[in-house]
């Protein structure tokens, strides 16, 4: 089964985040908007200073795994 | 109640284990990385199919509408969000920690050409990246077991649900009678870590699972939780003696 998936692995590519997604989405931390960073491939929260990665267009609104902006 | 709880030396149940609360949500979503693949399959084999029967009794309690807008967290593969479209519901919000079961479950919806009316997020229950008020319900079925903190979790799904708004929660509970409580426990304990190991290759995973279901609150503790979390109208229905039970509130 997974052997299966392995030799389809030329999925075609994810099409890229979704800005439609601005709309539903908050950050976590302050509830406030995000803005798209589409060279980075980021959510930016300007009040909680940090930048939540898209992988695969998933956005991924975890702190643990959001980018600090500090440095 | 809205706890951000840092640095804090609380502790939580990871099955029988005590961990740090911090350690908790790290150590379910690798849980769930490892089983995503084949997380479904598991669940035929563990309740013998009976899983899609009490999914099918959850949406059959929420009687979706045309434009009624669905957040479904935990929601990993899919399962609730595709039988909510199917049953005549909007549009969902599928909400998850593990990226690996967001990932298997869009691969199903575009095979099934659901996709366009489905959003995946990756997101943590106690921290909804989701506005005040911006869902006509709120589900999640065997998810809200595996949060660290289930206040939070509540006090989250009351806030991102439109007034009016229903809350329903699917979870293993408590069989109230004794006999049958025995012979599901010897099931659970006996049967299902070494199906994990066979079939998922997994026996952790699985004892992990058997056991936080052990933990979890009973049918009126856990009405007591969400009625604090400000739902009104709480009530619970028991399906199949009690092995699970299905929870509903109302954002009033």
């Amino acid at each position: 089964m997974s052997g299966e998936r392995e030799a389809q692995g030329a999925e075609p590519p994810r099409p890229a985040f979704d800005p439609r997604m601005l709309e539903v989405l908050v950050c976590p931390v302050t509830r406030g908007p995000l803005s798209w960073d589409p060279e980075r491939q980021e959510l930016v929260s300007k009040g909680a200073r940090l930048a939540f990665p898209v992988r695969e267009g998933i956005p991924i609104m975890l702190v643990d795994e959001a980018r600090r902006l500090d440095d | 109640m809205t706890g951000e709880a840092e640095g804090s030396e609380r502790l939580a149940d990871f099955g029988f284990q005590t961990v740090p609360e911090a350690e908790k949500a790290h150590r379910v979503q690798g849980v769930f990385s490892s089983v995503a693949r084949r997380y479904d399959l598991m669940n035929d084999v563990m309740s013998l199919g009976i899983h899609r029967l009490w999914k099918d009794a959850l949406i059959d309690w929420l009687a979706p509408w045309p434009g009624m807008r669905l957040l479904d967290v935990a929601g990993g593969t899919g399962d609730v969000a595709f039988r909510f479209l199917r049953r005549g519901g909007g549009s969902a919000v599928i909400c998850d920690m593990t990226p690996g079961m967001l990932a298997e479950g869009r691969r199903r919806a575009e095979a099934q050409k659901l996709g366009g009316r489905l959003d995946w997020v990756c997101g943590d229950a106690m921290a909804l990246p989701f506005p005040d008020r911006s869902f006509d319900a709120c589900t999640i079925a065997f998810g809200i077991r595996n949060v660290t903190r289930i206040e939070d979790a509540l006090a989250e799904a009351f806030r991102v649900l439109r007034f009016g708004g229903r809350f329903l929660c699917l979870e293993f509970s408590r069989v109230p009678d004794d006999m049958l409580r025995r012979l599901y426990d010897r099931y659970s304990f006996q049967v299902i870590p070494r199906m994990g190991a066979l079939i998922a290759g997994d026996r952790d995973s699985y004892q992990y699972l058997v056991e936080s279901i052990r933990r979890f609150p009973d049918q009126e503790t856990l009405a007591g939780m969400i009625a604090a979390a400000g739902f009104g109208r709480v009530s619970w229905r028991n399906l199949s003696m009690g092995v699970v039970a299905i929870h509903s509130g109302w954002k009033l």
